[in-house]
């Protein structure tokens, strides 16, 4: 099943789907998409005019189009998703993950998709990383479960 | 060993040879078909968590010695591949059975040593290693739940009535 997983650029989160033979729905995969494209050569040039335009599919004109643009990088994969893993108070607040509201449309977006979800919290010490890697691999099993 | 420590260390970039290996060799390609192109060639990132039993350079070793069409760099963290999907895959399975607790893979998007991107060329950490550099924390205990796995009970967080949120709400006033 794919899993979509937030923050979409989490190590943990997506290795842990690939451990168990779900296919993880990361930014990296988006991003690949536009780097490897040959008109756009610099940065800050990844999220080109198109992308605020591609965002109204997931947000109101009214809403800055910095979050348009992130939208239509996330956009997609919460689209494309099956099931997804929350992760809550990430302290990831760098590059492309750091708009606090593009982070909660994305979760918005996830909850109202009517999928399953695991929402966690990110662990601050070792016994709440163990429940937290434990738990992941429960809801992972019970997707596979589901899905026969 | 912290990857912030080994920051300023050297980076060796090491392509096994072969025309197809050269990222830049495929930019036709992209041009004519570019979500294929998209596809074949990807990115793997190698992150070897603390207690693991090889270091990079062993890993390197390694996945020289599978002899796959793959560029393959050295970084403070572990290794970065990149090639066509099925040789990563492939070898992302072979390096996990090497250390299968210890060895944690993503994907990347850019390219190994991507000038827009290489702190060779930019100056200072690239943008996605202050998260990797927060999650090495955790690699060690994520990698002692792998090994001795537990069974939990995961809670399902239903949805409220509004009459129940009216009362929340009324006994906050």
């Amino acid at each position: 099943m794919k899993v979509v997983i937030f923050p979409p650029n989490s190590l943990i989160l997506a290795d842990l789907i690939e451990r168990k033979g779900h296919e993880p729905l990361v930014i990296q995969r988006e991003i690949r998409k536009k780097v490897t494209s040959a008109e756009i050569d610099s940065p800050p040039l990844n999220i080109t005019e198109e992308e605020p335009i591609a965002g109204l599919k997931y947000a109101a004109i009214e809403v800055p189009s910095g979050v348009r643009g992130r939208m239509a990088i996330f956009g997609p994969l919460i689209d494309e998703a099956d099931a997804a893993i929350i992760m809550e108070d990430a302290p990831f607040g760098f590059g492309c993950v750091g708009c606090a509201r593009t982070n909660e449309l994305c979760m918005f977006n996830i909850r109202k998709k009517n999928i399953p979800v695991l929402e966690v919290k990110y662990p601050t010490s070792r016994e709440e990383t163990m429940e937290l890697v434990n738990k992941i691999n429960e809801f992972l099993d019970s997707l596979e479960d589901k899905n026969g | 060993m912290s990857p912030a420590k080994n920051l300023n260390q050297t980076e060796s970039r090491d392509n096994s040879s072969g025309e197809d290996e050269n990222p830049q060799k495929t930019e036709e390609n992209q041009e004519t078909k570019p979500d294929k192109a998209c596809d074949e060639q990807i990115t793997r990132m190698f992150i070897l968590g603390p207690s693991a039993n090889i270091s990079s350079t062993e890993l390197v070793r390694k996945l020289h010695m599978m002899e796959l069409p793959l560029t393959i760099k050295t970084t403070c963290y572990g290794a970065a591949i990149s090639g066509d999907k099925d040789a990563v895959m492939n070898a992302v399975g072979e390096i996990r059975k090497v250390d299968p607790y210890n060895i944690f893979t993503k994907d990347r998007g850019f390219p190994p040593g991507d000038p827009r991107r290489c702190r060779a060329k930019r100056g200072g950490a690239r943008e996605g290693f202050h998260q990797l550099e927060k999650e090495f924390e955790l690699l060690d205990d994520v990698s002692k739940a792998l090994k001795n796995p537990r069974k939990v009970k995961i809670k399902k967080i239903d949805k409220i009535s509004p009459d129940e949120f009216r009362v929340i709400a009324e006994n906050c006033k």
